[in-house]
């Protein structure tokens, strides 16, 4: 069954979504172009630094082409580590899921590319020696840096085939992350046969200033946010937990002290990385949103307990330190496209939807929210929403009840039934701004359902937890 | 056709076909021309040329010829190219170009004889340093019994050029940096001014130039040591007669 | 107050904007007060009227060579070139075009061998005009005569 409770609230100017959406959009255009662009630059590059008749034999026109590879994949390898940096203004512009979707599509391309640079140059070489390409590798492997360049192939290689999906869930997320860190290796290990074979950092070359650009941008990147912006923050601010409250079965809310902790830069619906350093949970982070906008001095995270005996996170004394990288995510007013909000939450999903509604500035009747849950245990932080949707003027809509067994849905088998239906319950749908949150497979299916009704991507913003 | 004539103080030989668009007396006398061209511009033995006058002083490199500044200009390209261990500068501030000189009189002749199939082969041969036009076979001197040759290569593929130089060559272009580890190195190149450079700077620099040799150019190497033992690159090896 | 990430963001800014400013500089500086290179890449200009030569050291743009990348000074002193030198060598070497073409130890024997076909000319260290009366290559000449 559904209820409604509004009440007004009076606002003066409004925010123009539609021309900081444009916005944004421009820059996630030009990010992508840029991830793209940047093979081509490392390739034109060379091409046009090219020594005497590097074309000019069929052996040297196979090497040739065999650096190139080298060079392309490098590159590609060297903006997935620029993506997968959580660089803020990457975060900012296209949102960190995004960044590591595109660092996945760059993956086996890179991997291609290097593979094929090995195989190329070896035939190549091969030809203008005028021997069998087996003798070349053995050649080549008797030449300094190559060794260490194919153990950096062939950790690339792990890497790549550790995160193929099926192969990925065989290991825990910390075991395959672990496996992951190899590919650093992989590029230290390569760098040594491209400064003595290769020429890529003559010097007074356009080349160089690009290539000393590209590795100071990555790893400078991930020096800095992955690891001296995680240290300084939890330093600063001093995280400890205050309390731990259990507000539904299997549910936690978390209660957090610290100090400056309006200086996070968090933007409701914003997530953490946290981790809790006791000695069985220092090994977990925990992606999760801050479930309401901090004050100061306290912040709340609401969490599903998923761990079991001593790892359960309901277990964690208070003062324990906390450590935290971010804030991450678009799931953020700063992301609205549209005249209007409307908001779909189910179970834990609740918390950045709490969060985000909480930072909004929103106009009467702006807003429209509905709350899932399959049962009452799964409603929590209900009464929160219900009193922040009275301030800000919004409608507040709840649907209670199991999924439908038979019908593929997201909404209980009776509301189906009745014909309830995104639009129904958002008449504005296709003009506002819908933000979902919620169980992945629950999530998908009322994105097919919003984009079925016609909503544009753009204004489909959803928080998935599951990465 | 065959002709020899003396010149840049060694002596040169000529073969050639008489068919083509040059006669054949007319081929002889216009590869003598040049090399005598070159000898009158760059010889340090001739108080009257242009590399004389410089070397005095009498004349500024700034305002000499083309030719000879295209010359230095190449002789430096080299120099660079070797990391300096060949190098047209004399101990004593005296350029001495004679280390390209001779090749670049060969290949000038080389081109003034033309391609193979418009004037038939040819051979140009100065002091040992040897540019022919189509596929031929090239002996090599035994650098310890100068009346016995070594072995012999087959000039195959887009090689064109032999140039041998030995360390008892006094050429004022070899600075030796390093110990006498090769007595003799024998280049073969597509062409003759590489072929020439590259022998001249493996003497005088020894393995470590014959390894940045090989791998930095497309040359074949013979070397010869002190005790007669020899190394070869495979392309060497392959174009063995 | 100011977050942790706004500051470090910008430090992180300004540290990438000094690398690369101080590569774009060295690159674009390394070429500077020196007449005009010609496009071949050679130190020396083709032309230059006598007046242009002044007195001092001047250095050329970097060039990757295959030892590496050289720059050349030349010294000018009394209107002449008194002296070329290469004060920059760094450490890259150029890119390989063929990185295993290493002399390997040949037989003597088989070098011999390979004598059997026909010569056509005869290559050794360059003899003197009086020297090559004795030499391999006056036999040769003489035989074709």
């Amino acid at each position: 069954m559904t209820t409604t409770v509004s009440a007004p609230e009076q606002r003066m100017s409004r925010p123009d979504h539609t021309r900081a959406h444009r916005r944004r959009a421009a820059r996630a255009a030009l990010l992508t172009f840029l991830v793209w662009a940047s093979g081509v630059v490392a390739g034109v590059l060379f091409l046009t630094s090219s020594g005497s008749a590097p074309f000019g034999s069929l052996g040297a026109a196979i090497s040739s082409i065999g650096i190139l590879a080298g060079l392309v994949g490098t590159d590609f390898i060297l903006v997935m580590l620029v993506l997968a940096a959580r660089i803020p203004a990457i975060d900012a512009t296209i949102g960190h899921d995004r960044a590591i979707a595109l660092h996945r599509t760059l993956g086996k391309p890179a991997l291609y590319l290097l593979l094929g640079h090995g195989a190329l140059l070896t035939i190549g070489y091969a030809i203008d020696q005028g021997v069998n390409p087996v003798v070349e590798i053995a050649n080549l492997w008797a030449t300094p840096d190559v060794p260490l360049a194919i153990i950096a192939i062939g950790l690339l290689v792990a890497v790549v085939v550790t995160s193929l999906v099926a192969v990925r869930l065989r290991f825990s997320y910390e075991g395959w992350h672990l496996i992951h860190l190899l590919s650093y290796v992989a590029v230290a290990f390569a760098l040594p046969h491209q400064l003595s074979l290769g020429g890529v950092l003559a010097s007074g070359t356009v080349q160089r200033v690009y290539w000393i650009a590209l590795y100071a941008l990555a790893f400078g990147a991930i020096g800095i946010f992955r690891f001296i912006e995680p240290a300084v923050s939890s330093l600063r601010h001093r995280i400890r937990v205050s309390g731990v409250e259990t507000i539904a079965p299997g549910v936690v809310s978390i209660h957090l002290t610290g100090r400056d902790l309006r200086s996070l830069g968090s933007h409701g619906g914003q997530f953490f990385v946290w981790r809790f350093w006791t000695g069985s949970t220092w090994w977990h982070s925990h992606p999760v949103s801050l479930s309401s906008v901090p004050t100061d001095t306290a912040a709340r995270i609401t969490v599903r307990d998923l761990g079991d005996g001593s790892r359960s996170i309901s277990t964690i004394p208070v003062g324990t330190a906390v450590s935290l990288e971010g804030p991450y995510g678009l799931f953020t007013p700063t992301a609205r496209t549209a005249p209007k909000l409307a908001i779909v939450a189910a179970g834990i999903g609740i918390t950045p939807a709490r969060a985000l509604l909480e930072q909004s500035d929103l106009a009467p009747g702006e807003a429209t929210l509905l709350l899932r849950a399959s049962s009452t245990d799964d409603a929590f932080l209900w009464a929160e929403m219900a009193e922040l949707a009275e301030r800000k003027g919004a409608r507040l809509y709840t649907m209670t009840g199991p999924r439908s067994a038979v019908a593929p849905t997201w909404m209980t088998a009776i509301d189906a039934r009745r014909g309830v239906s995104l639009r129904s319950v958002f008449p504005d749908l296709l003009e506002s701004d819908l933000y979902v949150c919620g169980p992945t497979a629950w999530l998908d299916a009322v994105e097919a359902d919003a984009r079925a009704a016609g909503l544009p991507a753009h204004q489909l913003h959803s928080e998935r937890f599951d990465w | 056709m065959h002709h020899v004539f003396d010149s840049m103080g060694t002596t040169v030989s000529l073969d050639w076909h008489e068919h083509g668009t040059h006669s054949g007396a007319d081929a002889a006398a216009r590869v003598e021309r040049i090399f005598d061209e070159f000898d009158r511009r760059f010889s340090l033995y001739r108080t009257d040329s242009e590399a004389s006058r410089i070397a005095a002083g009498r004349l500024r490199l700034a305002d000499s010829s083309d030719a000879m500044r295209e010359a230095y200009a190449l002789a430096l390209e080299w120099r660079t190219a070797t990391g300096g261990v060949f190098t047209p500068n004399r101990p004593d501030g005296v350029v001495d170009l004679s280390g390209v000189v001779k090749a670049l009189a060969i290949e000038r002749s080389g081109e003034l004889l033309g391609a193979s199939d418009r004037n038939g082969d040819w051979i140009v041969n100065a002091g040992g340093d040897v540019l022919v036009s189509a596929p031929r076979t090239v002996g090599i001197v035994d650098p310890a019994d100068r009346g016995s040759l070594l072995t012999a290569v087959t000039l195959t593929g887009t090689r064109r050029a032999v140039a041998t130089s030995g360390s008892a060559e006094r050429g004022d272009h070899i600075w030796r940096s390093a110990a006498d580890e090769f007595v003799q190195a024998t280049v073969l190149a597509d062409d003759i001014v590489t072929a020439d450079v590259l022998a001249t700077a493996i003497i005088a620099g020894g393995t470590e130039t014959l390894d940045a040799v090989t791998r930095r150019w497309n040359v074949d190497v013979l070397t010869v040591d002190a005790t007669g033992a020899l190394l070869a690159t495979p392309g060497f090896r392959a174009s063995l007669a | 107050m100011i977050s942790t990430r706004r500051i470090l963001s910008a430090v992180f800014g300004t540290l990438f904007a000094t690398v690369i400013g101080w590569q774009v500089t060295t690159a674009v500086t390394g070429g500077a007060s020196t007449t005009s290179s010609t496009s071949s890449g050679s130190v020396l200009p083709a032309q230059l009227p006598s007046s242009a030569l002044k007195d001092g050291t001047f250095t050329g743009t970097s060039q990757s060579t295959r030892f590496g990348d050289v720059q050349v000074a030349i010294t000018v002193s009394g209107g002449a070139i008194t002296d070329v030198s290469t004060p920059v060598l760094s450490g890259n070497e150029g890119r390989s075009d063929q990185i295993n073409h290493r002399a390997a130890p040949l037989l003597r024997s088989e070098a011999l061998a390979a004598q059997s076909a026909q010569i056509h000319s005869v290559s050794g260290a360059t003899y003197t005009s009086g020297a090559y009366i004795s030499s391999l290559q006056s036999a040769l000449d003489q035989a074709k005569v």
